[in-house]
């Protein structure tokens, strides 16, 4: 039998096809519990078939796929590409009356994530390795974190760099509360845990920083590299060990999932830190009067409503609060049911390999809220707001984060730098 | 939101755990109110997945938001007769 | 294995679409598009596929396409959604799989005369979100109507949920623009303008282009109706302890006389039986519940608030016990979603498997509605016993007739198929239970399928016998329209207009 090789070396096993057969036995059933059906709930709320209208991009070919691959007709190689197409929403599998009327009753929902995931990982261990995200991968790797900023050019890269963003805010390290800083925050979009550190500080809520602040990992797992995203997974876990901390707090919806999915399935029981979610607390925290919100802004705003939060978890209430309580803020809501089928296109590596795709769902997402006639379009996900800035710019629509908000209305100078 | 207003943003390892079900009915099984599964001795040969607790929470808010909002799309305003069940099943 | 076309077919096609990845070969495109929802062959999968898949953008796209292969001989399957019950999108002899996804767009709304203009590629429930904030909605609402779209609607005939209020698929289409199986773009309509309604200039072919499961062309593009937007809906749900009770009920609903009456729906024993394994509202019941009742109104408050007093009366007038306001709410509510879950499945030892939903449509009066279940039932039971990869999950009857609640049925019958166990044998046993059920709603003067399609083996046989002495004018106009037999070829039997009368095949 063939060994596993390292993750992104080329190899192909598949002269004894092994590992597609281990793959087909492993997610055998899945595919079944969707074949079987075929209806397609999902094809009209995919982000990305919104765009492509391709039907090898629909979770229902994700799924059929692998029945094929079971009856041999078809190889990991000629479904590859088609893999490529998706953000990792979770619109589709949450839709899928497999979960919504039925995922309850059975224990066995349709997990389109999951599959896309394992097929990715299955591409890399035969050597079928996206290009992008391989050299993406392999920068993380070295440099501990996503390369956001670009590499060369002198750009603030890696550890020496990873807390510039808290500079002058007096942030301790370790403690039982961490705050977890994602890459696209603490290198990009520095205003997002400058807000939110200082909204912390504010309403007195304790929290330290890392010691060594790496990747959350998720990025990797999401693009099929298991064995790194464990490995910084691990590196994370002992860093929080080793400063007590016993509570993270996760200001990314991203490294949320990652957090309360990933991490415990990789460490089992063993996984024993209470995660919570930032918009969560922040809405607590005005509620409670532990942090006032008297600076009106005058803006005309809707709310994006992040697929890893609304749809992956099911937060949609807390940000909407956050909202109605900025004083002399118009609020135009869309409610989270509708945006089951909206998303920037940020997520799942997508904008690395297929960045006009991600282009095209972002300025869809932002036609949807120039049609409400906003001057603002305001989003939970600090990896939304790239692709939404940029197609905002477009429609004279500025993108900002919750946070960005939340810090502003309480009269906080964050300090900020929106992107480089 | 669905009454049991179950905190998503909060996660604790400790409370993901499933409670053990109970039997309700011929081949049904309840381990949350108001929440019914398939006895788990009927899923032999198609095996159940592990469903923590947040995840059962969140698949069944999203199935009340979606029969709220499939009403809400077809009409302005829901009618029921308003009168309690005869079958006292309700 | 269906292999792909020549190079300098595929080619061609690329030089009429002019778009990368608007011309597909690999194995995987035309795999993915072999089979819809309805119980396949899975063993024989990659007999079905198409031999190249296009996505145009434009009518006059399909238009070179259609003419392209009418010269060449290459067959063309039109593909909508893929969500069709029948096989109606199923390639039988390779070909062209011209799949309209991309056009999807909303063309124009005109609130004065009521109309909407789409591409056929777009979906229902999506071209209501953009038409809420006008107050109109387009209320064609099928069980698949999350996922089916406007042109596969149109190729099948469809039924809607809110029949017998706003009327079907082919009431709701005022006009569309077709690419016919010789190629040419035509409009089609009832008469007149593409918004005029009702005409009776020259022969009206609206009804001929509805329903005809993509034998008679391909469309392009469609004028819908718009209705005003309901201020009210209501549901009601009743049980009984005698399927005859809710039988008579059931007519008697039917009957009231209420023009608000959106549908009502019976549900048989064994339909109750299938839902008390895992649905929610049926689980707690009483063991005497054996029959239900649904029946729902839209219309404005004035309306609607009255006539829902009236249900009340009617739905217990044979000793019908209200459910309660929750299973009514949820329950309608929920009708798009609880049709095809795998996991609704059971083996006969009771075990649960995924198993893929078969729905028969048969149209029937009211009058044979006892009679074909029983004959059904016992159809279904002689095929679990012989094969044990088949389920029987019951049977539902929905008012059938547009804005005539008190006309015929829609009476399903729906048979869970164990599908990973299908082999020639089992596939065989299947069209044949297939088949007995259709001869059964034949045989009580009924159709083989109220909406979906007689496509498929096990029914496509008995359509000359069902169409009866229309059927000679059927294959006289599949002839005049399709002289090269390209359009969808193999579907509903129509081969037979291309063998001469002397039997000698030629055509």
């Amino acid at each position: 039998m063939a060994t596993k090789p390292k993750s992104g070396t080329r190899y192909d096993p598949n002269a004894d096809g092994r590992l597609q057969e281990e793959f087909v036995e492993k997610w055998r059933d899945n595919a079944y519990g969707c074949f079987s059906s075929g209806h397609k709930f999902c094809r009209e709320v995919c982000p990305v078939m919104q765009v492509t209208h391709n039907e090898n991009h629909s979770p229902t070919a994700f799924h059929a796929n692998i029945v094929a691959m079971e009856q041999g007709q078809v190889s990991v190689e000629d479904v590859a590409d088609d893999y490529v197409h998706c953000t990792q929403c979770g619109a589709c599998e949450l839709r899928c009356p497999n979960t919504l009327f039925t995922g309850d009753f059975y224990r066995h929902r349709t997990e389109t994530v999951k599959v896309v995931r394992a097929m990715r990982a299955l591409m890399i261990d035969t050597g079928l390795d996206r290009q992008n995200w391989q050299v993406w991968n392999r920068l993380t790797d070295e440099l501990k974190n996503e390369p956001v900023l670009g590499v060369g050019n002198g750009q603030p890269n890696g550890q020496e760099h990873v807390r510039d963003w808290a500079d002058g805010l007096n942030i301790p390290v370790g403690g039982e509360t961490i705050m977890f800083v994602d890459c696209e925050a603490a290198f990009y979009r520095t205003s997002i845990p400058r807000a939110t550190a200082q909204i912390l500080q504010k309403a007195g809520v304790p929290f330290g920083l890392m010691q060594e602040q790496w990747c959350c990992g998720g990025p990797a797992a999401e693009m099929g590299y298991v064995e790194q995203s464990r490995a910084f997974a691990e590196h994370n876990v002992a860093d929080w060990r080793a400063v007590g901390a016993n509570r993270i707090i996760a200001i990314e919806p991203h490294d949320y999932i990652h957090f309360t999915e990933d991490y415990p399935a990789y460490f089992g029981e063993s996984f024993d830190f209470e995660v919570i979610q930032i918009l969560e607390l922040v809405a607590e925290l005005i509620r409670d009067g532990r942090l006032k919100l008297e600076k009106p802004i005058d803006r005309v705003v809707t709310y994006h409503d992040p697929c890893r939060l609304n749809k992956r978890k099911g937060i949609y209430e807390a940000p909407r609060e956050i909202l109605r309580a900025i004083p002399g803020l118009t609020f135009k809501d869309i409610d989270h049911v509708t945006q089951w089928s909206y998303c920037s296109g940020g997520g799942g590596g997508l904008p690395i390999e297929k960045p006009e795709i991600t282009a095209e769902i972002s300025r869809r997402r932002v036609d949807l809220a120039a049609e409400l006639e906003v001057d603002t379009l305001v989003s939970g996900c600090v990896w939304s707001e790239r692709p939404l800035a940029a197609a905002g710019s477009e429609a004279g629509i500025e993108v900002l984060d919750i946070i960005e908000l939340v810090a502003d209305s309480a009269g906080i100078e964050v300090g900020e730098r929106k992107g480089p | 939101m669905t009454d049991d207003t179950y905190k998503q943003g909060t996660y604790r390892p400790s409370e993901q755990e499933p409670p053990k079900p109970k039997p309700i009915a011929d081949g049904v099984v309840s381990r949350f109110e108001h929440v019914l599964e398939v006895d788990p001795t009927l899923m032999r040969r198609f095996e159940q997945q592990y469903q923590p607790v947040w995840e059962t929470k969140r698949i069944v808010d999203s199935r009340w938001e979606h029969l709220r909002w499939m009403h809400d799309h077809f009409a302005d305003e829901v009618l029921v007769a308003g009168e309690e069940s005869e079958t006292g099943a309700e | 294995m269906v292999t792909a076309l020549e190079d300098s077919v595929v080619e061609e096609l690329g030089a009429t679409l002019e778009e990368d990845g608007a011309v597909l070969t690999n194995v995987t495109s035309r795999a993915m598009r072999a089979r819809v929802p309805a119980p396949f062959p899975v063993h024989r999968w990659f007999e079905y596929m198409p031999q190249v898949v296009v996505l145009p953008r434009t009518a006059e796209q399909v238009s070179e396409i259609v003419k392209f292969a009418n010269q060449h001989g290459i067959p063309v399957v039109p593909r909508a959604g893929g969500t069709g019950l029948a096989d109606g999108a199923v390639p039988l002899r390779g070909g062209i799989m011209v799949d309209i996804k991309r056009m999807d767009e909303i063309k124009e709304i005109d609130l004065v005369n009521r109309t909407v203009t789409v591409g056929p590629g777009i979906n229902m429930l999506k071209l209501n979100e953009q038409l809420r904030k006008h107050g109109v909605m387009y209320p064609d609402d099928p069980a698949s109507y999350p996922c089916s779209l406007v042109g596969g609607r149109i190729g099948t005939g469809g039924w809607s949920l809110l029949g017998a209020r706003y009327g079907h698929t082919r009431d709701l289409v005022v006009s569309m623009q077709v690419v016919l199986p010789t190629g040419e773009i035509v409009e089609i309509g009832d008469g007149g303008g593409r918004k005029l309604r009702k005409s009776s200039t020259g022969l009206n072919l609206k009804q001929l282009f509805t329903g005809h499961q993509g034998t008679l062309g391909i469309t392009t593009e469609a004028t819908l109706e718009l209705v005003p937007r309901a201020e009210c809906e209501f549901a009601a749900f009743f049980a009984f302890d005698d399927y005859m009770k809710a039988h008579l009920t059931t007519g008697t609903l039917a009957r009231s006389g209420l023009a608000t009456l959106a549908g009502v729906v019976l549900f048989d024993e064994r339909k109750l039986a299938y839902l008390r394994r895992d649905d929610e509202a049926y689980i707690p019941q009483p063991d005497w519940v054996v029959s239900a009742v649904a029946a729902t109104l839209y219309g404005t408050r004035a309306e609607v608030e009255p006539a829902s007093k009236r249900v009340m009366e009617l739905g217990r007038s044979a000793g019908g016990k209200y459910v309660g306001d929750e299973i009514s709410w949820g329950d309608w509510a929920s009708r798009h979603d609880r049709y095809a879950t795998p996991l609704h499945g059971r083996l006969p030892s009771g075990e649960v498997v995924p198993m893929c939903w078969h729905c028969e449509d048969a149209a029937l009066s009211y009058s044979e509605l006892p009679k074909v279940r029983e004959e059904w039932h016992a159809i279904v039971q002689r095929y679990i016993d012989e094969y044990g990869i088949f389920d029987d999950w019951g049977m539902f009857a929905y008012t059938n007739s547009a804005y005539k609640p008190w006309g015929d049925y829609l009476v399903e019958i729906d048979v869970g198929i164990w599908e990973e166990k299908l082999n020639d044998e089992t596939w065989a046993g299947w069209v044949n239970l297939k088949r007995e059920i259709a001869e059964v709603s034949l045989r009580h003067g009924g159709s083989i399928t109220a909406c979906h399609g007689a496509t498929r083996v096990g029914d496509a046989e008995l359509v000359p016998t069902e169409m009866g002495s229309a059927w000679e004018v059927v294959k006289r106009v599949k002839r005049a329209l399709d002289p090269n037999n390209v359009m969808n070829p193999g579907k509903q039997m129509l081969d037979e207009a291309y063998v001469s009368s002397d039997g000698d095949g030629s055509g």
